[in-house]
């Protein structure tokens, strides 16, 4: 059966398709676009490891993108430039630093639940910003700081910042399936269903709880890292900024959460229209309003999100057509046939490539 | 021999409501213990103050002669006492047979492994055999009726390889066809070594199927006895049915 090989030749395809992207000669405004695509790539994926999997909606992850920004922009007042490639190669540091960040902040915050942990959350992104303006003497305040430009030649210069975020995608991505495929996965989506009954029944609530918070996190900061290099400059309204957030979590909320591709597809639908629109119609902020209208949208036609709301349809289709096909008027009571079987991994395969 | 399970004096308030008020019970190892008493009485809240939901403000618990008191809930579990809960909790968006593994009580390092092993399941795979679940093994939770969801949950339990369940109204809301198949079950596992304490209001249920029962009254235990010794003592039908 081709199923089993239909999630593998997916994400092949994927990242085959986004790797030869830069040498069709593109125009730099539309790499732009596929640069902050990636980005919100990548944040939504590591959004979707707390928001989705373990079903804690976290507004405060634009705090660890700005530490991670501020981490890069505060190593180079110190640290000279020389290949190009010294910042992305201090991502990993930049990502473990804020992982250990995440470990105490999600002890405190993950006592609490959904809305009230997205409350907590959100005011952790607020202090954060309030530092950011009032530490003068580390991130000088409202003045930012600056990087030195990366020395790549003109013609490519998008291209290692595209392939270290394309390279982050397939690490976030990689956590998600191996997050989905694992016990520990089952384990999140026990405590996203009913987290008491979770932990009475043996599961470690808190400790799967605090490692997704503490990864998604530090995949988040590392973004940060790479933002803050590209941008060359950075202001603390924009590295901790609340918009930031509300991004990640619209994009996952429209592809589909706790999915592996629900948050990639909606960065890339929602990413890429709001950059081609601000390049049309010129940066004016109309974009907001489009976002209410999507998250609008989202919630009346398909409040679970694009990828759940496709798998349910061909779940209920798949299922109609074993019913027809045995022509068996009893339904589910009956024993399982063969073909029962062959529609159930059918079933869990998408399931667990989706 | 000490009973499997022994609880001494335990007392909860819930502001100005003692809930439970110095109950004191003992469980005897492979026994089927029902408790039993009229709404109100505590039994709930018993439950929950013994399987580490709730700590108690007074009193103490010993599960096979250690002291268990205030241990959090899941790890008595993997101590092997679980429960069930009076309103069936299984976990919707997950299949029958993923609400079956995720009850196994992981290690931290089996976490890292497979989501479904070939042993998670060949495991389930012959849990369900027992419970005649099989054909509804890839299902999602929420597909099934109550009474089914009452069946997983408490399969699910026995996924630990628990030494005691505490069942919480197991045959509530479910057809009579149901409450035989639970029943049958219950004998099953009993045969099998397991202990069990089992709040009802099913009294033929009751009778039928425990021995001994202990009654409950305002947080209180008035009697325990054989259920024949039950029906006819003059306290518990105070308590039913108030003097």
């Amino acid at each position: 059966m081709g199923g089993r090989y239909l999630g593998p030749v997916r994400g092949v395809v994927f990242f085959a398709i986004l790797a030869s992207l830069p040498s069709f000669n593109l125009a730099h405004w539309i790499l732009n676009i596929a640069v902050f695509t990636l980005m919100y790539a990548v944040m939504s994926s590591a959004w979707n490891l707390v928001g989705g999997f373990a079903g804690y909606p976290s507004l405060g992850h634009a705090a660890f993108f700005g530490i991670g920004a501020y981490a890069t922009a505060l190593w180079f007042q110190h640290h000279s430039i020389s290949s190009g490639y010294e910042p992305f190669q201090l991502l990993p540091l930049i990502g473990l630093l804020a992982a250990l960040v995440g470990l105490p902040v999600a002890y405190i915050s993950m006592r609490t639940r959904s809305d009230v942990f997205a409350i907590v959350t959100i005011t952790l992104l607020f202090v954060t910003q309030t530092l950011a303006f009032n530490l003068r003497s580390l991130t000088h305040g409202a003045q930012g700081l600056s990087i030195a430009v990366a020395p790549f030649s003109a013609a490519t210069f998008e291209r290692p910042f595209y392939y270290t975020l394309l390279l982050l995608l397939a690490l976030a991505m990689g956590i998600s399936l191996g997050v989905m495929r694992s016990k520990f996965g089952l384990s999140l989506a026990a405590v996203r269903a009913d987290e008491d009954k979770a932990r009475g029944i043996g599961v470690r609530t808190f400790g799967v709880k605090l490692l997704s918070f503490s990864v998604s996190v530090g995949l988040t900061a590392m973004v940060g890292g790479v933002w803050a290099y590209y941008e060359g400059f950075i202001y603390p309204q924009f590295a901790i900024d609340p918009l930031v957030t509300i991004a990640i979590v619209l994009m996952t909320f429209l592809g589909g959460r706790a999915t592996l591709w629900g948050p990639v597809l909606g960065a890339f639908l929602l990413e890429t229209a709001q950059q081609t629109l601000a390049y049309s119609l010129g940066g004016s902020q109309f974009y907001l309003v489009a976002y209410a209208m999507v998250f609008l949208l989202v919630m009346l036609l398909m409040p679970r999100g694009i990828v759940p709301s496709i798998q349910d349809g061909l779940r209920r289709r798949r299922r109609r057509a074993t019913v027809d096909g045995t022509g068996s008027p009893e339904g589910r009571s009956r024993p399982p046939s063969a073909q029962d079987r062959t529609s159930a991994t059918a079933m869990s395969t998408v399931k667990g490539h989706a | 021999m000490t009973a499997l399970l022994e609880v001494d004096g335990l007392a909860k308030n819930f502001g100005s409501v003692r809930a439970v008020d110095g109950a004191s019970l003992a469980v005897a190892r492979n026994s089927i213990t029902a408790l039993i008493g009229p709404n109100g009485s505590g039994k709930t809240t018993l439950f929950n103050l013994i399987t580490g939901y709730l700590q108690p403000d007074q009193g103490r618990v010993r599960f096979g002669g250690r002291d268990i008191t205030g241990v959090d809930a899941g790890r008595l579990y993997r101590r092997g006492l679980s429960r069930t809960f009076q309103q069936a909790r299984v976990f919707p968006q997950l299949t029958v047979q993923e609400n079956l593994t995720v009850a196994a009580g992981f290690s931290w390092r089996q976490l890292f492994g497979q989501r479904m092993s070939r042993a998670d399941r060949e495991r389930v795979g012959q849990l369900l055999d027992e419970f005649r679940m099989a054909p509804v093994a890839d299902l999602f939770a929420s597909e099934l009726s109550y009474g089914q969801r009452k069946l997983l949950e408490f399969a699910a339990v026995l996924m630990s390889e628990p030494t005691l369940i505490l069942l919480d109204e197991p045959t509530a809301g479910v057809n009579p066809v149901m409450i035989e198949t639970m029943e049958q079950h219950i004998r099953e596992r009993h045969a099998a070594g397991i202990t069990f304490l089992i709040v009802e209001h099913d009294m033929n249920f009751v009778m039928r199927l425990c021995n001994p029962v202990v009654v409950l009254d305002r947080g209180r235990e008035i009697f325990t006895g054989s259920p024949a010794d039950v029906q006819t003592n003059p306290l518990v039908l105070d308590a039913y049915l108030g003097s």
